[in-house]
């Protein structure tokens, strides 16, 4: 077995240096993670109360829909639902999937297609949330 | 944990199965099966494995050393899950059955060199990588005696100098088996051991490897290191540490 001596050989410390100039994707990753966890617990239960406990799933209508988004706040706080959901669970994916693809490439790939997929979804849903015309009854 | 029933009575037969693989005579790993009489409760998995070598088939092979859960050179899977053969009695894993089954495999993610024994130096290699050791260029203090540390301080990092290196952890761990360029559970104990060490200096250094993208963030909280562990060391919670540590810059 390799002895451990009482320096750093040299190749730890060279690593050390490429490590420190690489951006910390995944710490933030995580951070946002858990953040974007928290602010799920609080919107996803108000939504599931609102949809299913406060509101029959029978009486979900389109009508009951455009009600909701006569007022910016609720379209806000769908937004919100919209953003986060969205980017935490293809985040999520994204962190699952690199656990079993090990090539490079292949997980840049995987990386900007998830991004460009979740950005797509976010801005054509966002789309359809701000511009919905609740005035038509 | 639950009480054993302690008794000297030699009454247990046991069915041991034995994952074998002999790279230079097989192509495939197989089974071994053997039956022991008259086994006393008492007695440890490792006590079963050197009567099947020194009685019946002296080519199995395995490591060992202390026999007495100190070293940590006998960790295997044992049943389905790691733990070091010295400490497991078959009282354990009898469960109030007789005859007892015990299935015994080496430990997974690590290359297998034949029987019971792994490659080690992928998991050694990840324990040097986080500077596993004393980090201080300042001299010692003028009396030439020791650096001292308040018993608050010795705290902080009591749990994981308990550490044995016996990989059982790391090889428990899903994320390891997905992808071994994962440091580790027990690198990571190992770094704790000396990030939260007050008389130590290298914490930049070690969290700033911790940080990278094969370090904790590699964690998910499984807990199956802190389950694997026979140290009873709190390793997930060991890990949660650290990485508040990169995130708040706060030691
Ligand atoms: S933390 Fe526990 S399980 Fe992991 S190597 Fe150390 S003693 Fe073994
Ligand atoms: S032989 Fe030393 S820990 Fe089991």
């Amino acid at each position: 077995m390799t002895t451990i001596t009482g320096t750093p050989s040299e190749g730890v410390t060279t690593r050390i240096a490429r490590l420190q100039a690489r951006t910390p994707l995944e710490r933030y990753g995580y951070l946002f993670m858990r953040l974007s966890g928290v602010a799920l617990i609080v919107l996803a239960i108000g939504h599931m109360m609102i949809q299913h406990v406060l509101n029959d799933v029978h009486s979900l209508t389109l009508e009951f829909v455009r009600q909701q988004w006569t007022s910016w706040g609720w379209r806000t706080y769908d937004l919100f639902l919209l953003i986060f959901a969205i980017s935490h669970g293809f985040n999520g994916l994204r962190v699952v999937l690199e656990d079993y693809i090990h090539n490079p490439r292949t997980v840049r790939f995987v990386r900007w297609f998830l991004l460009i997929f979740t950005i797509i979804t976010i801005v054509w849903s966002a789309v359809a949330i701000a511009t919905f015309d609740a005035s038509i009854g | 944990m639950s009480k054993i029933p302690v008794s000297s009575a030699r009454d247990y037969t046991v069915e041991l199965r034995v994952r074998r693989f002999n790279p230079e005579k097989d192509s495939a790993p197989w089974w071994g099966e053997y039956t022991l009489e008259g086994v006393s409760p008492n007695d440890t998995v490792l006590d079963l494995l050197h009567r099947v070598k020194w009685t019946m088939d002296g080519t199995l092979s395995l490591r060992r050393s202390c026999a007495h859960g100190v070293c940590g050179s006998d960790n295997m899977k044992i049943n389905g899950a790691n733990a070091l053969a010295c400490k497991m009695l078959v009282a354990r894993l009898a469960n109030g059955k007789n005859p007892v089954s015990i299935q015994v495999e080496p430990m997974a993610g690590l290359p297998v060199l034949k029987d019971l024994i792994v490659d080690m130096e992928p998991f050694f290699e990840h324990y040097r990588s986080v500077l596993p050791y004393f980090i201080n260029d300042e001299p010692p203090p003028a009396d030439g005696r020791e650096r001292l540390q308040s018993p608050e301080d010795r705290e902080k990092f009591d749990d994981t100098t308990k550490c044995i290196l016996c990989a059982a952890c790391t090889t428990s761990c899903p994320s390891f088996w997905a992808d071994d360029r994962y440091v580790g559970p027990a690198a990571i104990v190992q770094a704790h051991r000396f990030i939260y060490d007050s008389r130590d200096q290298g914490y930049e250094e070690r969290l700033s490897i911790m940080a990278e993208q094969f370090g904790v963030w590699k964690c998910r909280t499984i807990f199956n290191c802190t389950n694997a562990c026979p140290r009873d060391i709190e390793v997930t919670k060991a890990i949660a540490e650290v990485k508040m540590s990169i995130t708040t810059g706060k030691v």
